[in-house]
């Protein structure tokens, strides 16, 4: 019955459906949301970990993966992240208090001269739906933001936005201050101008095309 | 000579369908929320009072190609070699600015930041899609103000786009002597309000207009690519 109401959870935040008064998704209406079931199973002994885990991240995988394979747009996926967070509130008490840990810290910003952040706050959105403690810097971010915030955050990786081939270059000097600053700091890119040459030419660690690519390389290296 | 305009959203022609594209659904198949969140965002979107637009002719470019500049004035503008070649032939340059507001900016980014993402986000598309249209709607007055010389106009070009730094818009606002529509830039040469766009449209017996098209830009995971190539699948 835990799994099956696991599996439920995770259909929940998959398909945006937060909670029982949600019209959405329209196959789901009248049904209870992430919200309700969250605290069915915490009420039901479940630990704030395996919801986590078990419930809202496979769900928050699946829609990063059908973002990725274009099957879903941007509103799709705030709508999961939506019911992610309804869920997110049950669990909060747990991870200040210890019971449960995220898996890491993932500092995010649009780089210097670039305010679009769209694409910065989806993946915020599904980088902390996989388990992670997201220090989301805003946009228009200089290196020395970067710097304090890894700084004040000890082995937390990076993550560097920008839509414009005019502010990419930008993504070279933040990278290039950080690591000088902080040594060892990873760094991960994305955005539409930038791809897997560059990253390399500017010396960050990962270029990732979609938000899962980058919960993909934050599992292989901190996970 | 500056000409300022203040738009009226009524009179602005605005691309519902790419609004539904953009938003993941074909027209008309809007599901809810996300139809009644535009319904929310269009009803308030109506009574905006600060769409503005203005725009400034200057005479006698120099149009550098194999520098990849333009000569106005004294003032040098480093704009790459796409938009050399768009503005080939120009006599004259139209530089402009417009505006969505900061009403619907602002709103769009408070959500966008707090309770609502999802409804951040249909007010961030409509935004878009109101300074477009703005910048549509100016394009067509300075286009009518040009035929009564036999001339024609290129397409508009902005900042941050073809490889036309976005810093060049300080040389941009600085033609328009303060009256910016009430745009401002801060240091690193982003636009307040966030909704808002800036540019050039050629202008010249000679001039062509050419679509903006995918050809002209390097980026292979914009969203309005992906619509281009049919990708949008929309339902969950």
């Amino acid at each position: 019955m835990k799994h099956e109401l696991l599996q439920k959870l995770s259909e929940y935040v998959e398909f945006g459906k937060i909670n029982q008064s949600s019209p959405y998704p329209p196959q789901m209406k009248g049904e209870l949301g992430a919200d309700e079931l969250t605290r069915q199973l915490l009420d039901a002994g479940v630990e704030a970990q395996e919801i986590l885990t078990s419930g809202l991240m496979p769900g928050m995988e699946r829609i990063g993966l059908k973002f990725r394979a274009n099957q879903v747009f941007v509103p799709q996926v705030l709508m999961s992240a939506k019911a992610m967070n309804a869920a997110m509130i049950h669990l909060k008490p747990y991870f200040a208090s210890g019971a449960a840990k995220q898996k890491g810290t993932f500092i995010i910003g649009t780089v210097m001269g670039d305010l679009h952040d769209i694409g910065k706050n989806l993946v915020a959105m599904m980088v902390e739906g996989n388990g992670y403690k997201v220090i989301d810097l805003g946009t228009d971010v200089n290196s020395e933001k970067f710097i304090t915030a890894v700084r004040e955050n000890p082995d937390a990786v990076v993550g560097l936005s920008a839509l414009l081939t005019t502010t990419m270059v930008n993504m070279e000097k933040i990278t290039k201050e950080i690591k000088e600053a902080v040594p060892g700091t990873l760094v991960a890119i994305g955005g539409a101008p930038v791809n897997e040459d560059f990253c390399k030419k500017i010396g960050a660690d990962a270029y990732s095309s979609d938000p899962q690519g980058v919960v993909e390389f934050l599992n292989s290296k901190v996970a | 000579m500056i000409r300022e305009f203040n738009f009226k959203f009524d009179e602005l022609v605005i691309d519902y369908k790419k609004i539904e594209s953009i938003l993941g659904y074909t027209s008309g198949q809007l599901p809810p929320p996300f139809n009644y969140y535009l319904e929310e965002a269009l009803t308030e979107a109506k009574c905006l009072a600060d769409i503005r637009g203005c725009y400034r002719v200057m005479d006698d470019p120099v149009i550098l190609e194999k520098e990849n500049k333009i000569l106005i004035n004294d003032e040098v503008f480093e704009v790459g070699k796409t938009l050399c070649k768009e503005m080939r032939g120009s006599e004259r340059l139209a530089f402009f600015i417009c505006t969505a507001g900061s009403v619907i900016s602002q709103k769009s980014e408070t959500l966008l930041h707090g309770d609502d993402p999802v409804l951040g986000y249909v007010y961030d598309v409509l935004g878009s899609s109101i300074v477009e249209a703005a910048g549509d709607r100016l394009q067509s007055i300075l286009e009518q103000k040009v035929e009564s010389k036999q001339e024609k106009i290129t397409n508009r070009y902005s900042p941050g786009y073809c490889q036309w730094p976005v810093w060049d818009q300080h040389k941009l606002f600085s033609l328009f002597q303060g009256s910016t529509s009430g745009v401002s830039l801060t240091a690193s040469a982003l636009m307040t309000p966030v909704k808002s766009i800036s540019g050039v449209i050629g202008i010249g017996k000679g001039v062509r207009y050419r679509e903006y098209t995918c050809t002209l830009c390097s980026g292979k995971a914009c969203i309005y690519r992906k619509i281009r190539d049919g990708m949008q699948i929309p339902l969950v």
